[in-house]
C-alpha cells in the first residue's frame, strides 16, 4: 500500500517534468521514512556522496572535458574528416564511423559514458550532415558506446571477475568477441537504415587527397595515438590517459592551433564541470536509491522464486535477463552488478553455465541499463552535451534497443560466441 | 543583481580551477612515475587529492546547473500543458526543490560536522574528512538559492532549457 | 529476535570472512535463543569500508569486520599493523600477541573513535608478485610498487628503494598488465581470485604484511544489549578463530597450488632474508607510524615491542 503510493510519487515526479535528482531521491526518501525509520538520517547524505565517490568513475569529467576541447576547437572536426576521406565513400559512412569509432573508444575507455561524451561532440554534426535524422543519430551514439564495457578493458568485467573469482584475461577475451558481435549488429542497421532513408554516399577520395588530409590532421591525430600508446605502453591507467587527454587537447588547440583562446579554454572548462555536476548528481542519487534496494533484500525474493520455478539454464538466464533489465530501468546498472549478481551466480554456477558466459551476459545487460529509459546514464550524458531534450534522445534509442535485446537474445543462448576466443587462448 | 553576478563569477571561477587542478595533478603524477624512484613515491597522495577535488567540482556545479536549466528530466508532457497550469506546476518544481536541497544541505552539515567529531582523516594527505563533506553542503546551499530565487521570479531557469531550441 | 545487527564487510560470500561470520552469527542466535540475530551483507553491498566505518560511528551499521588498512583513517593507531614483519612468524606466538596487552591495548585505541572493537581476526599474510624476480633484497630497487593508501606502506617501499604508486583496486589488473607498475603486494587468496598471476611472472613468498581484520560494532548498538549477550557475541567471535586460521591456511594452500600450476615462478624467502627485509624496513615504517599516530602510537609501540622481545625468548 504504502510502497504503491511511493511507486505513484516516482512516476507523477517524472511525468511532470521534475529533475531527475528528484525523481530518483524523493521517492528513496519517502520509502526511508516508511519503512526504515530507525536508521539515522545522516545516511541519506552520507550515500548521495558515495554515489559519487569511486575513483572508476573520474574517468568520466575528464573524458566529458577532452570531448568538449576537441569539439569546440579543431581536433574533433580534423578527426572526422580523415575518416569521412577513407571511408565516406561506403554505404552508411558516417553512421559506421560512430560504431567503429566508440568501439576504438572503449577499447580506451572502458567507459560507456565517457564514450558518449566524446563521440557525442565529434560525430554528432557531422551525422546530421550526411542526412541521418536526429532520432536516428542520437540513438547511434548513445547505444554505439555500449560496446566501451565489453572491448577490454572494461572495469564491469574486473568488478565481476573479483566477485565471482573468474578469471579477467578470459572475460576480456570473450568480452572482445561479445563486442564485436554487438558492432556488427548496429553496423548491419545502420546500413539498412543508410538504404531505407537514401542517405547520399560521398564520393570516394582520391589518394593525393587523402594524404593531404592526413597530414593536415596530425596534431589531431596525434590524440588517439598517445591516448592509445600510453596505455598499452603502461605508461598510465585508463583514468590518467583521461586526464593526460585533457592536457594534449589544450596544447593542441591552445598553443599549437590556436583554435581556442584563453577565453575559450575558461568557458570549455565550465561547461565540462557542469556536464560532470549534471552526471553525477544522478549517480549520487542513484547511490542512495540502491542503498535501500539493498536494504530490502530483493535479490532474496528473487532466489527464492527462482528456486520455486525450477526452469533450467534455459529459464534461469531468461530470469536474469528480465532482472537486469528492470533493476537496469530504474538504478544505475553498476549498482545493479553489485546487488544482483552475489544471489545470481552461486546458482549460475549450480546449473554448470560457464562463469565466463555468465560475466558477458551481466556485462551486456550493464551495458543495455545504460541505454534503457527512464534511468539511462547515457541517455544523460549525451542530453546533456548535446543539449537534446531526453524525449527526442529516448525515442531515438527504441530501434537500437531492440537490436540489443536480439544480440542479448544469441549472447544469452550460444554460449560459443563468448566461450569461442578464451577456449582458443587459454584452452 | 551585482551580488548574484559576483557570486556566479566565484561559482565559474573555483570550478575551473578545481577541474584544471586535476588534470594538472593527474599529469604531474604520470611524469613523476615516468621519472621513477623516489620521487614516484612522494606522489602518491595525488590520487586521493583528484578524488577529493572531483567531489567538490561535482557538488560545487548545482547550481549554476539549475540557473541555467541544465538538469535533465523528461519535460513533454509539461511543455504541453495549457500555461496557467504549467506556471503553477513550475512553482510547485521550485519549493519542493527548494525543500530537498536545504534538507540534504542540513543533513550534509550534519554529517560533516559529525566526521571532524570523530576526527577522521584521510590515509594518505590526513586532511580532516570533515572539510571533504562540506562539499554537498555547499552544493546544495547554492541549489537551494537557485530554486528560491526561481520560485520568487528573481531568475528564469526554464527560458534557456535544453532542448528548447 | 529482540536485537538485529546489519553487518557488512568487502569480501565475497564464498570466502573465509564471510563463511566464519555465518558460523559466528549461528552460535549467537543459537546461544541467545534467537533474541540477537546477524543479518550478512557481504561485498560492500552496504557501501566501501570507508561507508561501513562512519556508518558504525553513526548507527546506521550495526557491525562491521574491517580489514586494518581501511581504519588508520579513523585511528591512526591502528596503522601499526602495516608495519613489516611486525607479527611473529610463528601463529601461535602471533596469537599470544592479539590476545595479550598488545592486542587488548589496540582493540582499546578504538573506544574514543566511536567504535567498539571487540576482536582481532587473522587475515592471512601478504606476499609480493612482480614481473621481474627479485632473487635478493637489493631486486626490489628501481621497481614501482602498487601500494594501498597508507603512508606507512609507502615508507616500506622508500626504504627498499623502490617507488609507490598509488593505483586503486579496480584498475590494479590492467595495471599491471600494462606495466604501469611492476608489482603489488596482495595475500595469496587474494592474488589467486584477483587473477594476478596472469598478469605478474614472479611470486615472493615473503608473508611481511600482517592482513588483520578489526571486528567492530557501533557503541549505540551494543550498549543496548545486555551485558551477557556482548559476552556471547565477543566470544563467539573468539572462539572461532582457530577455524578461521586453519581454513585460511587452507585457503592459502590452495591459491599456492593454483599459482603454481598457472606457471607463477614461486620463491620462498629464507629466515635470513625475512629479517633482513625486517631489519631495513621497520625502522623508517615505525618512524613514519609514529609521525602519523603521535603519542599513543608510540606507547603501543612500545607496548609491542616489549611484548615482542618477550615472545623471542
Ligand atoms: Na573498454
Ligand atoms: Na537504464
Amino acid at each position: 500500500m504504502i510502497l504503491g503510493l511511493i511507486v505513484i510519487l516516482a512516476v507523477l515526479l517524472l511525468v511532470l517534468g521534475f529533475e531527475m535528482f528528484l525523481v530518483l531521491a524523493l521517492p528513496a526518501l519517502a520509502y526511508k521514512g516508511a519503512f526504515y525509520p530507525n536508521i539515522p538520517d545522516l545516511v541519506v547524505v552520507q550515500k548521495i556522496l558515495g554515489g559519487v565517490d569511486h575513483t572508476t568513475l573520474l574517468a568520466i569529467p575528464f573524458f566529458v572535458f577532452a570531448a568538449n576541447l576537441m569539439g569546440s576547437g579543431q581536433i574533433a572536426r580534423q578527426l572526422v574528416s580523415v575518416v569521412k576521406a577513407l571511408l565516406g565513400h561506403t554505404r552508411g559512412g558516417m553512421g559506421h564511423v560512430v560504431v567503429g569509432g566508440s568501439m576504438a573508444f572503449g577499447s580506451v575507455s572502458g567507459s560507456a559514458p565517457a564514450t558518449v561524451a566524446a563521440m557525442a561532440r565529434m560525430a554528432y554534426p557531422e551525422l546530421r550532415r550526411s542526412g541521418y535524422s536526429d532520432r536516428f543519430s542520437l540513438g547511434l551514439i548513445v547505444s554505439s558506446a555500449e560496446t566501451a564495457l565489453l572491448i577490454p578493458p572494461s572495469i564491469t568485467m574486473i568488478i565481476y571477475g573479483w566477485m565471482t573469482g573468474t578469471s579477467i584475461a578470459r572475460l576480456f577475451a570473450g568480452g572482445l568477441a561479445v563486442g564485436l558481435v554487438l558492432g556488427l549488429a548496429f553496423a548491419l542497421y545502420v546500413n539498412f537504415v543508410a538504404r531505407r532513408d537514401g542517405i547520399a554516399r560521398a564520393e570516394r577520395a582520391d589518394w593525393p587527397t587523402r594524404l593531404r588530409t592526413i597530414w593536415a590532421a596530425k596534431w589531431a591525430i596525434g590524440m588517439p595515438v598517445i591516448i592509445l600508446g600510453g596505455i598499452y605502453s603502461g605508461t598510465f591507467t585508463a583514468t590518467e590517459a583521461a586526464a593526460i587527454s585533457v592536457v594534449y587537447a589544450i596544447l593542441v588547440e591552445v598553443v599549437i592551433l590556436r583554435s581556442l583562446t584563453l577565453r575559450g579554454l575558461f568557458e570549455v572548462t565550465e561547461q565540462s564541470a557542469i556536464n560532470t555536476c549534471i552526471i553525477f548528481v544522478l549517480l549520487a542519487m542513484g547511490g542512495l536509491v540502491s542503498y535501500f534496494v539493498t536494504l530490502a533484500q530483493v535479490p532474496g525474493a528473487i532466489i527464492g522464486f527462482l528456486d520455486a520455478m525450477d526452469a533450467g539454464w534455459i529459464g534461469f538466464l531468461l530470469v536474469v535477463n528480465v532482472c537486469f533489465l528492470i533493476a537496469g530501468m530504474f538504478i544505475d546498472p553498476n549498482s545493479a552488478l553489485l546487488i544482483l549478481v552475489p544471489p545470481l551466480y552461486p546458482v549460475a554456477a549450480a546449473l554448470g553455465i560457464d562463469p565466463v558466459h555468465f560475466g558477458l551476459i551481466v556485462t551486456l545487460n550493464i551495458g543495455l541499463g545504460m541505454i534503457t529509459p527512464p534511468f539511462g546514464l547515457d541517455i544523460f550524458v549525451a542530453s546533456s552535451t548535446l543539449r537534446k531534450p531526453v524525449a527526442t534522445i529516448i525515442a531515438g534509442v527504441w530501434p537500437f534497443l531492440a537490436v540489443n535485446l536480439i544480440v542479448l537474445l544469441l549472447i544469452t543462448y550460444v554460449p560459443q560466441i563468448s566461450l569461442f576466443i578464451p577456449r582458443l587462448i587459454f584452452g | 543583481m551585482p551580488a548574484l553576478t559576483l557570486l556566479r563569477l566565484c561559482e565559474r571561477s573555483i570550478l575551473v580551477v578545481i577541474f584544471l587542478t586535476m588534470v594538472a595533478l593527474y599529469f604531474v603524477s604520470v611524469l613523476a612515475r615516468e621519472l621513477g624512484g623516489q620521487v614516484a613515491s612522494s606522489f602518491a597522495w595525488i590520487e586521493e587529492a583528484v578524488r577529493m577535488l572531483n567531489l567538490f567540482l561535482v557538488f560545487l556545479g548545482l547550481g549554476l546547473a539549475l540557473e541555467r536549466g541544465r538538469h535533465v528530466g523528461i519535460r513533454n508532457l509539461r511543455d504541453r500543458l495549457p500555461e496557467t497550469l504549467r506556471r503553477g506546476l513550475l512553482k510547485v518544481t521550485d519549493v519542493v526543490g527548494l525543500g530537498f536541497a536545504l534538507y540534504i544541505a542540513w543533513l550534509g552539515w550534519g554529517l560533516a560536522s559529525f566526521v571532524l567529531g570523530t576526527g577522521q582523516r584521510s590515509p594518505t594527505l590526513g586532511i580532516a574528512m570533515g572539510y571533504v563533506y562540506l562539499a554537498p553542503v555547499a552544493g546544495f546551499l547554492l541549489l537551494a538559492l537557485r530554486y528560491g530565487l526561481s520560485l520568487f521570479g528573481v531568475i528564469d531557469r526554464f527560458s534557456d532549457a535544453e532542448g528548447a531550441e | 529476535q529482540e536485537f538485529v545487527a546489519k553487518i557488512g564487510h568487502l569480501e565475497s560470500a564464498a570466502q573465509n570472512r564471510h563463511i566464519h561470520l555465518e558460523k559466528v552469527a549461528a552460535l549467537v542466535s543459537e546461544r541467545t535463543g534467537g533474541a540477537v540475530e546477524f543479518q550478512l551483507f557481504p561485498q560492500a553491498q552496504l557501501g566501501d569500508q570507508r561507508q561501513m566505518n562512519e556508518g558504525v560511528q553513526f548507527g546506521s551499521l550495526e557491525g562491521t569486520v574491517a580489514p586494518a588498512a581501511f581504519l588508520g583513517g579513523f585511528n591512526p593507531v591502528v596503522s601499526i599493523l602495516d608495519i613489516p614483519y611486525l607479527l611473529p612468524e610463528d601463529e601461535a606466538a602471533a596469537q599470544a600477541l592479539r590476545e595479550g596487552p598488545f592486542g587488548q591495548a589496540l582493540l582499546d585505541s578504538f573506544a574514543d573513535k566511536g567504535m567498539h572493537a571487540i576482536a582481532l581476526w587473522p587475515n592471512g599474510r601478504k606476499h609480493i608478485t612482480s614481473n621481474r624476480p627479485i632473487d635478493e633484497l637489493g631486486d626490489f630497487a628501481n621497481q614501482k610498487f602498487r601500494v594501498m593508501d597508507s603512508r606507512v606502506l609507502i615508507e616500506q617501499f622508500t626504504a627498499l628503494d623502490a617507488s609507490a604508486i598509488a593505483i586503486p583496486f579496480g584498475e590494479l589488473y590492467t595495471a599491471l598488465q600494462t606495466g604501469v607498475v611492476d608489482g603489488q603486494e596482495n595475500p595469496l587468496d587474494t592474488i589467486e581470485t584477483m587473477k594476478y598471476f596472469e598478469v605478474q611472472n614472479n611470486l615472493l613468498v615473503s608473508g611481511h604484511g600482517a592482513m588483520e581484520d578489526v571486528v567492530i560494532f557501533s557503541p549505540i548498538w551494543w550498549n543496548t544489549l545486555p551485558e551477557e549477550y556482548q559476552a556471547v557475541i565477543q566470544d563467539a567471535f573468539i572462539e572461532v578463530i582457530p577455524e578461521l586460521v586453519a581454513n585460511k591456511q587452507a585457503a592459502v594452500d590452495r591459491a599456492l597450488e593454483a599459482v603454481t600450476a598457472a606457471g607463477m615462478n614461486v620463491r620462498e624467502t629464507t629466515p635470513e632474508e625475512r629479517a633482513a627485509f625486517r631489519e631495513a624496513t621497520f625502522a623508517a615504517t615505525s618512524a613514519a607510524y609514529v609521525s602519523l599516530a603521535g603519542e599513543p602510537g608510540q606507547a603501543l609501540l612500545d607496548i609491542y615491542t616489549a611484548e615482542y622481545e618477550a615472545l623471542a625468548q
